[in-house]
């Protein structure tokens, strides 16, 4: 044949075996067991005695939910992709992909580390080794083991785990066959008029949802290995001590204590004896209980006598058992429910946005720790009310009349909507990503809702409760007001536009035109981000916006020289000009400023000062009277710069509570409430007198927790020189601002890198964009002096509780993906991340496929790697190689944030294709591998 | 009435990148040839139609429009959006404001104009410069390397709720704005026997792309499905079966309203109703060329079509009774317009419009106003006392317009 039409068919067949590969399905221990179950391969019962066959189970304990929290994720840990990203196998699959042989409660099955079976499994191919290996049998090797078993931060916080040793382990879980020939076990006496069905069937309704995973719980108890030990040396030797002649695993006087049902003729399809001693050992033949369902009557339940039919006195020469309570609890399985256990461990309120009624009487607050909004009496300042809304409630604004409150739910990209008088949820309408601020027209007919992930705006019909279109904002939309004669909605955007490399930032704040609910302008602060908060002057004439001016592209260590981040107010004129002014004053910042609130006469503005507990009082004025004295040109290139004018509007700062964020005034001018998120109050500021009058408590708890003592620490400007900034400043709600900074103290330009997201990244360790740093501990702990505060460093004490915060901050549900479900363009994208060959039919190596470094739950190998992305500007080409979790929501890409979106990745930064091999691909490929990518 | 048909012979220009393609095009104008007999021929007492007698025309040595060879014209109410060869400019309440690079303009060749009707956002189709959404002041960029749109050469854009397709030199686009997923549409899965997407609209939860040797493909929303029109004489430059279907495959364009399709080719024009077909070529009706760079309905039984030759209207395609606007000599000093029914010229009016060539690019309705560009300036035709279809003398308006 001739080597061009050999290379051909070579290609072919190459890239058929790639399709192939994406066609495999999981078939699970069931039809693995049929070879591998016995005689001299009985590596299905050397599974069944390791950790491995439990790694499921075991997320039933009570210590997963905390590993859970500390890696960000706040939801069941049997429902995470991450989690059974290693506790359980092909957790990523869809399920087409899993044959229904397939037992997802299996746990870390033969196929998580030999791939999945369905086109090797069968005996023929099996016997022949090369043929196996080409139908998608892998030889796991220590690299495959370390995908899950490298040190996670939130295990070794948890519980005790031993130091990994891959070769150490292999050994010990080799479950190498003897050969010989096969030897099956005899079949089973299968009925369709079953007395047992066994313990897979009763997991259908005693695992999830209101199964409170009892089954798992019963898996990680001795009962659920009874049967396994027969096939271990131990007993062995013990069968053997007490005559029995041949293998203990068939032999009835063992089976009698060692499994179920043993002896009987009447077992049920899915009856499967290696599950020792199961549920009917104890509550009897469960066909009929199974039979009856939700209206099956309680089973038995077992006694002392049940017990001791087995567990008999100094049986195989143990010791008497201890008494009966500690057998009892030894197999305990009535676990706390989730919902339990969850709030037992979110007990705080922290309250981020509030509202005061038209009349003044009742205020309203989100609360998002708590998941509610809580309502006060302003009378009596008490809590007279709270109602559960959605995840994470951030904003919150009533209708017109009062009647409804609208709450927007972040984590749940829902809008609640509350009836006042009642005080019960009567709707929830879904929006964009990530909610934040909202309010209505001037009728109340139609709701604005901030989508910080999605940036852009909902268009809510309230009528209809229906998101009617979305229009696109700046980057991280984040809090909305209306003009004061209604014919404007205007919307803060909380990260910058996308800026040419090493330029500054550049903002926007949307003008939605009401009438038509279209976007009428876009005005542009130049040189600021993180514009939050947003309030209109009664006159109409402008907006006041918080905002700070991050000086990203000099080194942070110049926070010795004055600035690195000042903060201010941006005003946004009718016309569309916007000026900048400063709240800071020299070496007293004021940082994080958040939100701003304007008296109904128009002459003060009151400004919260995240990052240093206090509420700027600032006479507007005065303010107005600054920008009028000054040139165009000093408006425009020295105010905004300028730390010595703000004592000329400023009045004062007033103390308030921990980290203020939300404020609202009542109708009458009198008095301005204070969101005092890490505090879980509300502070009261009577206008008139300039200052904190009252504190009303929302009722959350007294203890500071370590995690809420890292909160505080994180959101506290007082750990930097001057109080310029604090963690918060560039990891707002624990993500990024978006931008890149020069860092260290290595000349003006060199080594930049690109902000990265705090949410659930414990277990993504080493840190920094070198993967210098092993531990978050000692990304926070002196080098955050050196190179960021440049001040005292943080305290041991205040390290461990900073870090045990940030472990917590909770990790976003994925916007992309719906259930194990792929979209087709998803599903082809998965293949392409996966692919073993190019498009040519060229085999990749490990490294040239996406899913060789991106590899785990967090699709990262943890390792560093050079993918040919440095520049000039790098000291160094070899990167740590970033999780692509929630991988949409942390743009710009790469290690200097040159790629502003996915795309560029491969088409404009991946030309040699170190990154992976990508140019072989079309575009309709590379956008299938985008849409992928989303759903990680 | 007899009219050369001059657009077989610039069937070689098929295979040439579109901007190669108006050069040689408007290369091949001199050899037109057209002979009028019907000059000043009064249909009587028959109905007449509308005819576009008083026009406005601009030019950007006048300031305002920011390049004279126009690609796209989209009305936005009382707003008209103009893509030029250097800049994309905006017209409304009578004055001009104008966009170039400098202005944040991605790309100064504007090739293609949509406006959502949801968001209020313009859509831009940048010839060699990929999509842009100007919103707000704002332009956002959207090009084969920063996105996934599949090439930068966009000949058509069309927004249907959220979802803004592109029509591009290597296929469709369809990108959602709400999930901002990108799909892609080409011969791997559509029935795309040629890649080159000249134009696209959308309506009515259809889609219509006319593919420049693929014929006319038909999306539907509900069913996600595409259907291929083609016409049943495949290449051939004649119809041999009058009305089995499309014209010709070379299709330029396609308009969607009020349940009808209009699809223009460079062998004619085509009207199919969802189960009928109807073709015109230059020979049996009012049409100036067979060779139809845009086509735009008005409504079910009225379209306005850009030719190389001029701008010809189907006025009523009840009697079929067109008005053909164009130069009748080279050295005329103003347009003429030729008012038909069927292959019948029953009258040539004069106009005022003096636009230097007929080779008509882009075509748009705005209210009773109908606007044509050119490679060489802008014009809008002003629809005084506007009717539409036919009328008897008597119930038609007063002429401001004017009137056969």
């Amino acid at each position: 044949m001739p080597r061009s039409r050999l290379a051909l068919v070579v290609a072919v067949v190459a890239v058929a075996a790639g399709a192939l590969g994406a066609d495999r399905t999981y078939v699970g221990t069931a039809v693995c067991r049929e070879c591998h179950g016995g005689g001299h391969r009985d590596q299905y019962a050397a599974w069944l005695r390791s950790p491995h066959a439990r790694a499921w189970a075991a997320l039933a304990r009570p210590e997963s939910l905390e590993i859970a929290r500390l890696s960000g994720i706040h939801e069941n840990p049997f429902a995470n992709p991450v989690c059974l990203g290693c506790h359980a196998t092909a957790a990523d699959t869809e399920e087409w992909e899993r044959d229904a042989t397939f037992d997802l409660a299996d746990g870390v099955q033969c196929e998580l580390c030999h791939g999945p079976g369905s086109e090797y499994s069968s005996a023929e191919v099996m016997s022949d080794p090369d043929r196996a290996a080409a139908a998608g049998l892998r030889s796991p090797t220590a690299v495959t083991c370390l995908i899950c078993h490298k040190e996670k931060g939130s295990h070794t916080a948890v519980i005790d785990v031993r130091p990994f040793d891959p070769d150490e382990a292999l050994g010990r879980i080799s479950h190498t066959g003897r050969g010989g020939e096969l030897d099956p076990p005899p079949p089973l006496p299968r009925s369709s008029d079953p007395d047992f069905v066994g313990a897979r069937a009763c997991a259908a309704c005693h695992e999830a949802g209101k199964g409170n995973y009892i089954f798992s719980g019963w898996r990680l108890t001795g009962h659920a290995d009874a049967w396994a030990v027969l096939t271990g040396p131990r007993g062995r030797r013990i069968a053997a001590s007490e005559g029995v002649a041949g293998d203990p695993a068939r032999d009835e006087a063992c089976l009698r204590c060692h499994s179920t049902a043993s002896g009987s003729s009447r077992l049920g399809p899915g009856f499967d004896p290696t599950l020792g001693v199961q549920c009917e050992s104890c509550h009897g033949p469960g066909a009929g209980h199974a039979a009856a369902g939700i209206d099956a009557a309680p089973p038995a339940r077992p006694n002392r006598e049940t017990c001791e039919r087995c567990h008999t006195p100094g049986i195989h020469g143990m010791p008497p058992t201890a008494d009966w309570d500690d057998r009892q609890s030894l197999i305990d399985h009535s676990l706390p429910t989730l919902a339990q256990a969850v709030a037992a461990a979110t007990p705080y309120k922290t309250p981020f946005n509030l509202v005061v009624s038209p009349d003044g009487e009742r205020l309203f607050v989100a609360c998002e720790a708590s998941g509610s909004l809580v309502v006060i009496d302003t009378t009596t300042r008490a809590v007279v009310a709270e109602v559960a809304v959605g995840q994470l409630p951030h904003g919150v604004c009533l209708s017109p009349d009062g009647a409804r409150a609208y709450v927007s739910n972040r984590g749940s990209d829902t809008v609640s909507v509350i009836d006042t008088t009642k005080l019960t949820v009567e709707q929830t309408i879904a929006v964009g990503d990530e909610p934040h601020g909202l309010t209505t027209d001037a009728s109340g007919g139609t709701l604005y809702v901030a989508n910080a992930g999605s940036g852009d705006v909902s268009i809510v019909d309230l009528a209809r409760g229906l998101e009617t279109k979305r229009l696109a904002a700046g980057r991280g939309a984040w809090d909305v007001a209306r003009s004061a004669d209604g014919a404007a909605v205007l919307v803060t955007n909380n990260l910058s536009h996308f800026v040419p490399f090493r330029t500054p930032s550049r903002s926007e704040v949307t003008v939605i035109e009401t009438e038509r609910s279209v976007i009428l302008d876009r005005a542009v602060i130049t040189e600021a981000n993180l514009v939050q908060g947003i309030s209109t002057a009664p006159s109409g004439e402008y907006a006041l916006v918080t905002l700070i001016r991050t000086k990203n592209l000099v080194p942070m260590t110049r926070v010795m020289q004055g600035w690195v981040m000042t903060n201010g107010l941006g005003i946004v004129w009718r016309d569309g000009r916007v000026d900048q002014l400063l709240l800071d004053e020299p070496e007293n910042y004021f940082a994080d400023p958040t939100d701003v609130v304007i008296t109904p006469d128009g002459r003060l503005a009151f400004v919260s000062g995240g990052g240093i507990d206090a509420v700027a009082v600032v006479d507007l004025d005065r303010m107005a009277a600054t920008l009028a004295a000054a040139t165009d040109r000093d408006r425009a290139e020295t105010l905004p710069n300028h730390m010595g004018v703000s004592t000329e509007y400023v009045e004062r700062r007033i103390p308030v509570g921990t980290n203020p964020r939300g404020l609202a005034i009542s109708p009458d001018g009198r008095f301005v409430y204070v969101a005092e998120a890490l505090a879980d109050a509300v502070g009261v500021i009577d206008v008139s007198r300039r200052e904190r009058v009252a504190t009303i408590d929302l009722g959350g708890p007294s203890d500071l927790t370590l995690a809420r003592s890292g909160e505080r620490i994180f959101h506290s400007a007082e750990v930097t020189f001057g109080g310029q900034f604090s963690c918060h400043s560039c990891h707002p709600d624990g993500g990024v601002d978006g931008i890149t900074y020069d860092i260290e103290p290595d000349g003006i330009g060199l080594n930049p890198v690109d902000n990265r997201s705090l949410r659930g990244i414990l277990d993504t360790a080493p840190f920094k964009w070198t993967g210098k740093n092993r531990t978050i501990g000692r990304q926070c702990g002196p080098r955050l002096a050196v190179f960021f505060t440049r001040i005292d460093p943080f305290t041991p004490d205040q390290v461990v509780a900073l870090e045990r915060y940030i472990q917590t901050i909770p990790r976003n549900p994925n916007r992309h993906r719906t259930g194990d479900t792929l979209t087709p363009a998803q599903r082809r994208g998965k293949r392409l991340f996966e692919r073993e060959f190019s498009n040519s039919g060229e085999p990749l190596t490990a490294n040239q496929r996406c899913s060789g470094c991106h590899t785990g739950p967090y699709f990262t190998n943890r390792e560093k790697n050079s993918v040919g992305t440095g520049t000039e500007l790098d000291t160094q080409d070899v990167f740590d190689v970033p999780h692509l979790n929630n991988i949409y929501e942390s743009a710009p890409y790469l290690h200097d944030g040159r790629a502003e979106t996915l795309e560029e990745i491969w088409t404009r930064f991946n030309r040699t294709d170190r990154h992976g091999v990508t140019n072989d691909m079309t575009k309709d490929q590379l956008n299938d591998l985008v849409e992928y990518l989303k759903t990680l | 009435m007899t009219s050369l048909n001059t657009s077989r012979r610039c069937k070689s220009t098929r295979r040439l990148p579109g901007g190669l393609v108006f050069a040689v095009l408007v290369a091949c104008l001199p050899l037109t040839v057209v002979v009028s007999n019907a000059h000043g021929e009064a249909p009587g007492d028959e109905a007449a139609p509308f005819v576009y007698t008083l026009w406005e025309t601009f030019y950007a040595e006048e300031g305002g429009l920011p390049n004279d060879h126009i690609f796209a014209l989209r009305a936005d109410g009382d707003r008209l959006w103009v893509g030029t060869e250097n800049g994309l400019a905006l017209y409304h309440g009578g004055t001009w404001k104008s966009w170039g690079e400098k202005d944040g303009l991605p790309w100064r060749v504007v090739s293609a104009i949509a406006v959502s009707a949801k968001t209020g956002d313009v859509w831009l189709g940048l010839f060699g410069g990929g999509l842009a959404r100007f919103s707000g002041g704002r332009f956002d960029h959207f090009n084969q390397f920063n996105s996934g749109l599949v090439n930068d050469v966009v000949y058509g854009v069309a927004v249907l709720d959220d979802t803004v397709w592109v029509a591009t030199t290597a296929g469709m686009n369809a990108l959602n704005t709400v999930t901002g997923e990108w799909e892609i549409y080409t011969e791997k899965n559509a029935p795309m026997e040629e890649i080159w997407c000249y134009s696209v609209d959308a309506a009515d939860g259809k889609v219509f792309a006319a593919v420049w040797g693929g014929g006319i493909l038909e999306w539907d929303v509900a069913t996600r499905r595409w259907n291929a029109h083609r016409d049943p004489d495949r290449e051939m430059e004649i119809d041999l079966y009058r009305d089995d279907g499309l014209i010709h495959i070379i299709t330029t364009s396609a308009s969607y309203v009020d349940g009808v399709l209009w699809a223009s080719t460079y062998f004619g024009l085509s009207r199919y109703d969802g189960r009928h077909w109807r073709g015109w070529m230059d020979h049996d009706s009012g049409l100036a060329s067979n060779f139809i760079n845009f086509t735009v309905g008005r409504s079910a039984t009225s379209s306005v079509n850009a030719t190389d030759l001029g701008l010809s209207v189907l006025v009523d395609f009840a009697s079929d009774t067109w008005v053909s606007y164009r130069r009748d000599a080279e050295d005329a000093a103003t347009w003429s317009a030729h008012v038909w029914t069927g292959a019948d010229e029953l009258a040539t009016i004069a106009t005022n419009l003096d636009l230097p060539n007929h080779f008509v690019i882009a075509a748009e309705i705005q209210g009773d106003d109908v606007w044509i560009g050119t490679g060489h300036g802008l014009a809008r035709g002003r629809g005084v006392g506007y009717y539409d279809g036919v009328r008897p003398p008597a119930s038609a308006a007063e002429p401001q317009g004017d009137t056969p």
